[in-house]
């Protein structure tokens, strides 16, 4: 036996995970189990997706430690009050209505989108003005203004959890990746051929990756800041694109009537989603990752089986273009906003239609769940957003004041705050 | 309207066009696409960003962008020159005192490579306003003469009961198709 295999052997007799800490996950719920493998640190999530205020709690706590070999007796306690806290936290469901704590007058020309860190203290405004601005979201204050891009700056992304970086994609075909804390930028992204329309971090915070008008997505590598390779295979623009949980795949949509899934480490299509009758406008994973629901111009939304790479449901009920599409955070179910004026919830697991949300007085182009899965709010042509009870399909509150069109609106990770973005170039923030 | 249906205008499509309407503030490039969608001009506001609309002019379609013209945002009047296939520059022609202004800000336009060789019409607008200057005098102003990369076309019009903008709109149409 020569030293490295020797080597070998005694890494294998010492490779027992020893589980070191837990940690909790609220939205959606998980714990995750923190623990030592050959003197490294490492974690592991144990989803608990279908958890809800019922679940009963030794039954789960059971389950858990039968899976997962490293969850020794003594870890029971402490495990079962994790998931009464996590049963808890679904249990405290706000109704509080949101107000209007500040108008942020910041950007001289239309916004187009925004979005916030996951901590929730920062977000962050794209704008027609060709900045991005990062604003505290207790004060409202401006903290940077991220200046560069050379056109306007359309789509915009934190590297959620971490939220130190931020991305800029803009029309002038560069995607810029920013310092969150001091502004600074650190590369520019450039080798698209027209305007950079959509963007993500893999949750790793590892690889960003763009889509653009020139019908391909490319991957860039966050540290280098250079490209790792170009997904090509649309054959027109791609608007959208997500992630999975795991940071392995990623998902696009495309004008071409397509979505596509597209291992994120070799940059080869692994399938292609075809069904759609006109484009498809807006394309995500949910949590687990082994489902993707996408909206189209052809009034529908699908829901894919990734895995199979067959459609699922065909949702019918709009009655004209589906501009935006969303799974809550547990994946349980979709929501879909269309240029009909309402937007549709459904479940996944049957695909029966729960709720159609009827209110607005003109098209919905951005729909989102809150992170507890209990609201629902719209972004609508006709300057309000709604929040809607989820549970019951009612329209909770309107967001009034802009007085142009809302093109983006975002909630906080602890729902506890709403964030508006219009076309009359100011930034709304809204408490609960 | 919705983000979305800003990159779809984005696009370049058959049977449509994107045209681009320019001018100071206060030109009335705004009341000019209100009259040509048939819409109330009454209640028009300066415009702190853009307007869209879509124009259907014998079975063309026309993507009509109007940019607001205040100082202070016209340097982000480039942000919208991509695949722009016809400029409309509208002029107060009652506002004698701005012509010049005017004419340095087209210059500046027509210098744009993105915007080489796409065809120009200027709208004299307020032709109905009694000290305006005629569309000859404007020309002669803003050295429309001396413009040989592009065809263009100055159009006397009225925003205001909507004299002259249907045969402004015809040119621009026969331009692009």
């Amino acid at each position: 036996m020569d030293g490295a295999e020797r080597f070998e052997r005694r890494a294998t007799a010492s490779a027992r995970p020893k589980l070191k800490k837990f940690l909790l996950r609220y939205y959606p719920p998980g714990i995750i189990l923190e623990y030592e493998l050959a003197g490294e640190l490492m974690q592991r999530s144990v989803d608990l997706l279908d958890l809800s205020a019922d679940t009963d709690a030794d039954v789960l706590v059971n389950a858990i430690t039968r899976q997962e070999s490293m969850i020794k007796e003594s870890h029971r306690e402490p495990l079962r009050k994790l998931v009464k806290k996590l049963q808890s936290k679904l249990r405290a469901v706000s109704t509080k209505s949101f107000s209007l704590v500040k108008e942020l007058r910041a950007h001289i020309l239309p916004l187009t989108n925004c979005a916030f860190n996951k901590s929730g203290d920062k977000f962050i405004t794209g704008s027609y003005d060709r900045t991005c601005k990062v604003f505290d979201t207790d004060t409202g204050e401006e903290i940077h203004t991220l200046e560069g891009h050379k056109n306007v700056v359309y789509a915009i992304a934190f590297n959620n959890p971490y939220g130190d970086k931020i991305i800029t994609g803009s029309f002038d075909k560069t995607c810029k990746l920013w310092d969150a804390n001091t502004g600074e930028c650190y590369y520019t992204l450039r080798g698209h051929a027209s305007e950079i329309v959509c963007l993500g971090f893999n949750p790793q915070s590892t690889v960003i990756a763009t889509g653009s008008m020139d019908n391909t997505a490319k991957l860039w590598d966050v540290e280098t800041g250079t490209e790792v390779c170009t997904l090509a295979g649309h054959t027109a623009e791609i608007v959208s694109l997500c992630f999975n949980t795991s940071g392995d795949t990623i998902v696009t949509g495309g004008f071409d009537h397509d979505a596509r899934v597209w291992d994120a480490r070799t940059g080869r299509c692994v399938r292609a989603l075809e069904g759609h009758g006109a484009e498809v406008s807006s394309t995500v994973f949910n949590y687990a990752g082994d489902r993707v629901v996408s909206a189209s111009i052809d009034r529908t939304c699908r829901l894919w089986d990734v895995g199979g790479g067959r459609t699922e449901f065909v949702w019918r009920g709009h009655s004209d273009e589906v501009l935006d599409a969303c799974f809550d955070a547990s994946g349980a179910r979709v929501a879909s906003a269309s240029a009909d004026a309402t937007a549709r919830v459904y479940q996944v697991s049957s695909g029966e239609l729960a709720h159609v949300l009827e209110g607005h007085d003109g098209e919905i182009s951005k729909v989102a769940f809150n992170p507890q899965g209990t609201r629902v709010m719209t972004a609508s042509s006709d300057k309000t957003c709604k929040i809607w009870d989820s549970a019951t399909g009612l329209c909770a509150q309107t967001l009034e004041g802009h007085t142009d069109e809302i093109f983006s609106c975002a909630f906080n990770y602890e729902g506890s705050y709403v964030i508006t973005g219009s076309k009359d170039n100011t930034c709304r923030i809204w408490k609960a | 309207m919705g983000l979305l249906s800003l990159l779809r205008r984005l696009r370049k499509s058959g049977g449509e066009a994107r045209i681009l309407i320019l001018g100071l503030d206060n030109a009335g490039k705004t009341t000019i696409l209100r009259k040509l969608s048939d819409e109330d001009i009454t209640t028009t506001t300066p415009t702190q960003g853009f307007n869209i609309k879509s124009i259907l002019h014998n079975g063309f379609k026309l993507n009509v962008w109007d940019i607001g013209g205040q100082k202070t945002i016209r340097p982000y009047w480039r942000n919208y020159y991509e695949n722009t296939e016809a400029l409309i520059y509208v002029v107060d022609a009652a506002d004698r005192k701005r012509v010049d202004e005017a004419g340095y800000e087209l210059n500046e336009i027509l210098g744009e490579d993105k915007l080489a060789t796409v065809p120009l019409l200027v709208f004299a607008n307020k032709s109905d306003l009694l000290q305006a200057q005629s569309a000859d005098d404007i020309a002669e102003s803003l050295s429309l003469f001396n413009i040989k990369d592009r065809p263009w076309q100055i159009q006397a019009c009225s925003a205001k009961d909507g004299t002259g903008l249907e045969e402004g709109l015809r040119w621009v149409v026969k331009q692009v198709k």
